[in-house]
């Protein structure tokens, strides 16, 4: 698999707007960015309504993924784009999301929203109409996603990749830097992580550093044993969903799973091992 | 949204909680010739210069982080290529601002 397979940039969405077989979906959790202005024929997907359920901490089922994309216009064989504020965390989630429930050819924006911003380019208030499909969805791949149970085994044994901030990860602060910081789950990180921050696998105006660049930060830098599994996580997994994209499908390491419980999660289970400071 | 089932930056940084006695807080506005700069982003690094945070600006120009007690940097980036640091020092119960002109 090569870069251009999982990944475009702002040139080829440029070239593509009215390819018919291309859908551009903008996903975030806030999705009044999108009100205010939005790539030209994007569909939104708002990543908590329409990819959280709506009661218990999990994802909307297969038949929901299907409604969803159905709703949206979204065909099995379409080549969807998805892009996103937050340095594209969210869209990168959408895109695990996808792959997860069997999207076949998925690609990130690089840069997403803000890259798009910074250089100028054409936005707009237009909702595009895209008649309804009939999509069908296969069940969640287990391959791609962790459960508490199975991260609180992996310690010591597997790659446990901590993407959250340094300040996160050492237990200064318990969320990101743009939240308020009382929150109800203990501080620190998951005892034998790693902690590589999600920023810098990306450039200032959010694009993916190079293949090389990114190889000397996890094995080199990082010291992650490419031969083991790996587990990325974070708050909420959506930061960690932007690791999986670069260890999975930019590197193309074979076993990479995103904990998506990440540590509003871990952080407030009873009596599971936790470490504060820096990485032992 | 609460920040607990949520983790992304609203334009211009999330609201003030109610109760933020206990919030090291760092706040301004991006400015070009005094007018409001709306379409750009603030990024916090910390004193090592990792990132720590990034909020879109918002409509009139605004940002706000819940830091720790310490040095930072604020880096705003904006369309043609503007890219620019400024240091903060941080207190816990305090909104220190920062005013940023590009």
């Amino acid at each position: 698999m090569s870069r251009s397979d999982v990944l475009v940039d702002a040139d080829w969405v440029q070239a593509h707007l009215d390819d018919p077989g291309v859908v551009l979906v903008e996903v975030d959790e806030d999705t009044t960015a999108y009100d205010k202005g939005h790539i030209r024929g994007a569909v939104k997907i708002d990543w908590k309504k329409d990819l959280q359920d709506p009661v218990r901490r999990d994802f909307v089922d297969r038949h929901g993924f299907e409604q969803l994309l159905s709703e949206r216009g979204i065909a099995n064989d379409d080549t969807v784009i998805l892009y996103g504020g937050n340095n594209n965390w969210f869209a990168a989630y959408a895109y695990w999301y996808f792959k997860l429930y069997g999207h076949r050819n998925v690609r990130l924006l690089d840069g997403g929203r803000k890259k798009w911003e910074l250089d100028s380019r054409e936005m707009v208030t237009a909702v595009p109409e895209r008649p309804r499909t009939s999509y069908q969805a296969t069940e969640q791949d287990p391959s791609l996603r962790a459960k508490r149970d199975e991260v609180i085994a992996a310690i010591g044994k597997q790659n446990l990749v901590d993407v959250r901030s340094p300040d996160e990860f050492t237990g200064k602060l318990l969320a990101p830097a743009h939240l308020p910081q009382e929150q109800a789950q203990r501080a620190g990180h998951i005892p034998t992580a790693k902690n590589v921050p999600w920023s810098k696998a990306a450039n200032d105006d959010g694009t993916f550093r190079t293949d090389d660049q990114l190889r000397t930060l996890y094995q080199g830098e990082a010291h992650l044993d490419f031969g083991k599994d790996t587990i990325a996580y974070c708050r909420i997994g959506e930061r960690s969903a932007h690791t999986w994209f670069v260890l999975h499908e930019l590197l193309g390491l074979p076993h990479v799973k995103n904990y998506d419980g990440s540590w509003t999660e871990y952080g407030s289970l009873v009596g599971v091992p936790i470490e504060l400071g820096e990485a032992r | 949204m609460s920040a607990g089932d949520g983790c992304g930056a609203p334009a211009g940084g999330a609201p003030m909680p109610a109760s933020a006695s206990g919030e090291a807080v760092i706040e301004g506005h991006v400015t070009r010739g005094g007018t409001p700069v709306p379409a750009g982003y603030a990024r916090l690094l910390n004193d090592g210069g990792e990132f720590v945070a990034e909020v879109p600006l918002g409509d009139d120009g605004g940002f706000r982080f819940f830091a720790a007690p310490g040095t930072w940097t604020v880096r705003v980036l904006a369309p043609g290529g503007v890219n620019t640091d400024q240091t903060v020092t941080a207190s816990r119960g305090h909104r220190t601002p920062v005013e940023v002109s590009i």
